[in-house]
């Protein structure tokens, strides 16, 4: 069984290891699904205005503020694709991956992988029922994107315990 | 509007509006909904690295938005509800604020 972890490697790096080929694969397409961000769902849900009815500070934020947000998540994105490129390869399609990358792009690994999980979620139209479906179409493209954003949240719920100090779970 | 100064920092919010005294003094409040894909776990770390809570009060107010909804996360001043409502984008939480009615 593969067991997949996030760890400090040192008090420099952090390295996941024991990634699955299929988990590989889903990482990979990671970068091709930020170029997403601007389709017009995408870009709603990565960009809300702050205010439900107040039109001149929702035009003003959009001005003003989105803007960097968008900077801010363009790099995450740019960082996590550089990052990934040094994922190691492995010889057979049992055996793991893994990749190490700096302690400092820790927060940006946490947004990219989010900004994909939110991206697959609003170009698929995924809502609750889909995220809880019991069982999985394999031959139904809204439930492969779920399941796309299922193990994205793996990973991503392993770095949240990596960095609030929680004991790891359990490996899938 | 002005486009945002070369000067402007990250983290930083400049919105050019002059805010009456009323503005100032109605109390804001940034409200957290609920949606389909982010992970409870990390909506709990995004509520303790932005408003400094401990992990129940997090957890509370994570349910709350799991469990009704919405929570009201925070009541204040409304730059400071601005540069929170910034935070969560940040973070990708869907959030908003709005004039307290109280």
């Amino acid at each position: 069984m593969i067991e997949l972890r996030v760890q400090l490697l040192d008090e420099k790096h952090v390295r996941i290891s024991g990634i699955a080929p299929i988990m590989t694969a889903v990482l990979r397409e990671v970068p091709e699904i930020l170029e997403q961000r601007d389709s017009p769902d995408a870009h709603a849900r990565l960009f809300p205005n702050p205010t439900s009815a107040n039109d001149k500070i929702n035009k003003e934020w959009q001005q003003t503020v989105n803007p960097e947000l968008r900077h801010l998540f363009v790099s995450a994105g740019e960082t996590v694709a550089r990052d990934l490129v040094g994922i190691g390869a492995a010889k057979t399609v049992t055996e793991s991956y893994e990749i190490t990358f700096p302690v400092e792009h820790l927060k940006a690994w946490m947004s990219a992988l989010n900004q994909t999980r939110l991206i697959l979620a609003e170009i698929h139209q995924i809502d609750e029922e889909d995220m809880n479906a019991a069982h999985l179409d394999p031959h139904n493209p809204k439930h492969v994107a779920a399941f796309r954003i299922h193990l994205l949240g793996y990973l991503l719920h392993l770095f949240v315990e990596l960095e609030t100090g929680d004991e790891p779970a359990n490996a899938v | 509007m002005a486009p945002p100064p070369e000067t402007a920092q990250p983290g930083v919010i400049q919105i050019d509006e002059t805010k009456t005294k009323e503005d100032l003094a109605t109390p804001w409040n940034v409200i957290v909904h609920n949606d389909p894909v982010n992970l409870m776990s990390y909506v709990t770390m995004v509520f303790m690295r932005v408003f400094g809570y401990a992990r129940p009060k997090a957890e509370q107010h994570m349910l709350e938005v799991h469990n009704k909804g919405r929570s009201l996360v925070w009541s204040g001043g409304r730059e400071q509800a601005e540069h929170y409502v910034h935070q969560l984008h940040s973070y990708q939480l869907l959030a908003t604020m709005e004039k307290s009615e109280a």
